[in-house]
């Protein structure tokens, strides 16, 4: 027989004021199995719980009832001091009756008597609760960083520091990501190259961290603390420990007309190449396809001038399996493209604006590429099509981003900030020229930033044009530009020499094949979701798998800089224990029911159902059952709901709890 | 009124009018962001074609002419509303103030207005009589501007109660009034003064 103790609370006047809670007391403490019942008017506080403590010990009680405000507020706190009393702290439960009861009701008598239903009914539950262990699992303490720009770098260099083992896989032949694409960076326009290659150079020379690059991630199993992540480490054609990094092929190498991606295309590059000469690691890649060797067999210039020898035509694409506990996801962006897009594709194209096709309009990252003192200009800036240098340079923000029937309804949010940094950057590098910006709206909150803006207006003297422009056409070698000025109302036409268009943000090209592979959720434009918009903004819902930088949404350096070094933290938490304790509330399987149909792995949004082989003494497999992961499952119940055969019960939620409570109404 | 298309660029922007504006006002255009603030507060706004906002707009762009083809300026009261009122410290007033002094030499003033024709008799008389002629104010502004009959039957009123004089009365020093005007005129010949 159970030795139920109920314990009442006024919450002040909270709940006394519309609920006769002595009443609810003396009822309740008439129901069978209930030894003790009482009130009291703060539950919550100190001698409150001593009293719950006290009488625990004094009247032996098996199971306790609180009756007070809503589990979501105190059932840690009264389960943490049920513990300290000697129960097991699942033996308590809460019956909610401030906000399910007195705070929405008026009449006394009526919520009294609801009162007395709540507690009832919680009293038959508690009554078949059981007690449950809690549930550890072992951890790995290796971390896994996907993606080598600023973000990745910036967790992986603040997870090696506190000593743990990072594994740092990025999918170019070089760190660095966008960043090192840059010239200048807003707001204090530092060279972005100067502040980025040093930190390129510490992941490089980090004992703890282990760098993959040309590589991808081909499968991801296991779960928090325990992860088997499995890499392709694709063919780089050049021993990495045998190269020197002198760049004899690069100089040797009869392919050189080849437009190199770092470049946007307006530099050109070797077969055999470093993407840029800052590049980390500095080991030349060789480009299959265009490659000489490997289209015709002929040629193998850079193997015979390579001195160390490490040129190997013969070298395949490798699987490396690596253990790891957490992973930081740092995939970052890409740019939408003014090009005019593949049939079936959700996002329309520009037309007005020449679907990409005339020479001298580009997109931001390109007129960054011309700014960089590493650029394939030398930081002049020139025009793509005759070399001149622009006196008239328009630039159009808002290109694909809050442009809703362009398929993105969402703001780009640093394109504001790098319009105005390249009118200055312009400025200072052609002084007898003059910037054009025709923007919808300024956004520029950040410390800083609108100072900067102002700047780029006040000091800089770029005319900033309130509205979009309707439509950009070549005449002769000008693009004439046809747009309005909303503050005055009349329509503007400028005959610009080069126009810049700042395009949208989009994550990286295959983000959602590897959401799939790791499990974790996106939205519709494929950015991956926290956990919680607000409060977990760095975890994934998926345990143990983290986000930095824009691969979650649009973000600028600074941020992506946080955000990194937070997802940093988070791996930290996890790894300072040496055993990951999870609340027990996981669904269990009865095995002599399951059929083995597999509706609960079909459901699982944790992904912890795993299938388990039933076996007799000789062997012999019996059947196939599902077996729920306690390291994994969320305890969300969706198992226990779709079950056909009524095998999986989520642990303090079980259908005889619940028929228990609705029983006793 | 027809609303022109704006050709924009570095030949089409006056910026160096600007520049004399801002100098004359001792304040920036360039630091008006177009919140509106000073179109909102001000009590001639709704007689402008052009709002104290787009007038600074205008500005930034090198567009002055739009501005002193219109009556904008001259409905101006000086208020100073505006300049008291802007979040960005750019004195509007003072720009209304600079603009219209500019617009003396400025060719294609307002001729919707007058304005520049009545300040022009206005100095004139002053020049030839020393003080103020009224009657000749009038008769000539009438017949310069086309306008024969205007305000003619305020004449006689004015007359019968003394305050129109049918003759002039000269001002006895004339020659320190000219050495007044001719000094201007030096001085604005230098470019010592507009």
């Amino acid at each position: 027989m159970s030795r139920i103790g109920v314990f009442i609370c006024h919450c002040g006047e909270n709940i006394s004021r519309t609920v006769d809670v002595e009443r609810v007391a003396a009822q309740i403490g008439k129901l069978p199995g209930v030894a003790f019942s009482t009130d009291y008017k703060y539950m919550c506080s100190d001698p409150g719980q001593n009293l719950l403590k006290k009488a625990i010990q004094e009247q032996k009680l098996s199971h306790v009832v609180v009756a007070a405000c809503s589990p979501r507020m105190h059932e840690k706190t009264f389960r943490k001091a049920v513990e300290a009393a000697g129960l097991n702290p699942f033996l308590c439960e809460m019956a909610n009756i401030r906000e399910h009861c007195s705070w929405v009701h008026e009449n006394k008598e009526e919520a009294t008597v609801k009162a007395i239903e709540i507690v009832g009914m919680m009293v038959e539950r508690v009554k078949k609760n059981r007690v449950l262990p809690s549930i550890t699992v072992p951890i790995t303490k290796r971390s896994l960083v996907i993606g080598g720009g600023i973000a990745g770098i910036q967790a992986a260099l603040d997870i090696a520091d506190c000593g743990h083992e990072v594994i740092l896989v990025e999918r170019e032949p070089s760190i660095g990501g966008h960043m090192a694409q840059l010239s200048e960076t807003f707001p204090t326009l530092d060279c972005s190259q100067c502040i980025m290659t040093p930190k390129m150079v510490d992941v490089a020379n980090h004992p703890k961290i282990k760098l993959y690059t040309y590589s991808e991630i081909e499968l991801v199993e296991g779960y928090i603390g325990n992860f088997q992540v499995t890499i392709k480490k694709r063919a780089r054609s050049v021993d990495e420990d045998k190269c020197t990094g002198c760049g004899v092929c690069m100089t040797k190498c009869p392919q050189k007309k080849i437009p190199n991606k770092f470049d946007m295309n307006i530099g050109m590059r070797t077969a055999i190449y470093v993407p840029f000469p800052q590049a980390v690691p500095n080991t030349p890649v060789i480009d299959r396809d265009n490659c000489t060797k490997f289209k015709t067999g002929k040629c193998g210039v850079c193997q015979k001038v390579c001195g160390p020898g490490a040129v190997d035509f013969e070298q395949e694409d490798q699987l490396i399996v690596e253990a790891v506990g957490a992973i930081v996801v740092a995939t970052g962006f890409d740019l939408y493209s003014i090009a005019e897009k593949p049939k079936g594709s959700p996002i329309k194209g520009y037309g007005e604006f020449g679907h990409g096709k005339i020479p001298d309009v580009i997109d931001g990252m390109t007129f960054e590429r011309l700014a960089s003192a590493s650029g394939p200009t030398g930081g002049k800036i020139l025009r793509p099509s005759d070399g001149k240098e622009p006196k008239q340079i328009v630039f159009i923000q808002c290109i694909g981003s809050r442009a809703r029937e362009k398929g993105i309804s969402y703001c780009s949010k640093v394109c504001c900030m790098y319009t105005a940094k390249h009118t200055m950057l312009y400025h200072h590098k052609v002084h007898d020229g003059q910037a054009y910006v025709f923007f919808m709206d300024a956004r520029t909150p950040g410390k800083s930033y609108d100072e900067f803006w102002r700047r780029s207006i006040e000091e800089e003297e770029a005319v900033y044009i309130r509205g979009m422009v309707s439509r950009l056409y070549q005449k002769g070698d000008k693009i004439v530009v046809m747009g309005s000025d909303i503050a005055v109302g009349v329509q503007v036409e400028i005959e610009a020499d080069m126009v810049v268009l700042a395009t949208a943000i989009q994550p990286q090209k295959g983000a959602d094949s590897l959401a799939q592979k790791l499990g974790i959720s996106y939205d519709k434009y494929h950015f991956y979701s926290e956990a919680h918009a607000k409060l977990r903004p760095v975890e994934c819902a998926t345990a143990g798998i983290y986000l930095a930088g824009a691969c979650q949404g649009p973000k600028d350096i600074p941020e992506t800089v946080s955000q990194a070094s937070a997802a940093a933290a988070k791996v930290m938490t996890l790894f300072s224990k040496d055993q990951l304790e999870r609340e027990p509330i996981v669904a269990r399987v009865r095995e002599a029911g399951c059929v083995g149909c597999f509706a609960c792995k079909k459901v699982c949004a944790y992904g912890a159902v795993e299938e388990k082989e039933i076996r007799d003494r000789q062997g012999n497999l019996i059947k196939v059952v599902a077996y729920v992961n306690p390291g994994v499952c969320g305890g969300c119940g969706t198992c226990q709901a779709t079950c056909p055969s009524k095998s999986v019960e989520l642990d303090g939620y079980t259908d005889e709890q619940i028929v228990a409570m609705i029983e006793a109404l | 009124m027809k609303k022109k298309k704006m050709i924009i660029s570095q030949e089409t922007m006056d910026i160096d009018f600007v520049r004399k504006v801002e100098a004359l006002s001792d304040t920036s255009v360039r630091r008006c962001f177009q919140c509106g603030k000073c179109s909102a507060g001000c009590p001639m706004a709704t007689f402008m074609e052009h709002p104290p906002n787009r007038v600074v707009r205008l500005l930034q762009l090198g567009q002055w002419r739009r501005i002193i083809e219109g009556r904008s300026i001259w409905y101006c009261a000086s208020c100073e509303t505006c300049s008291t009122r802007c979040p960005n410290k750019v004195h509007l007033a003072s720009i209304m103030d600079a603009l219209r002094k500019l617009s003396w030499d400025a060719d294609g003033p307002s001729k919707e207005s007058y304005v520049q024709l009545a300040n022009k008799l206005f100095l004139q008389n002053i020049r030839t009589y020393g003080r103020q002629y009224e009657m000749r104010l009038a008769a000539v502004f009438n017949v310069k501007s086309g306008q024969f009959l205007k305000d003619l039957m305020l004449g006689p009123k004015l007359i019968a109660k003394g305050k129109l004089k049918m003759f002039h009365s000269k001002n006895k020093n004339m020659t320190e009034i000219e050495k007044i005007f001719s000094r201007i005129e030096e001085m604005r010949k230098k470019g010592e003064a507009l």
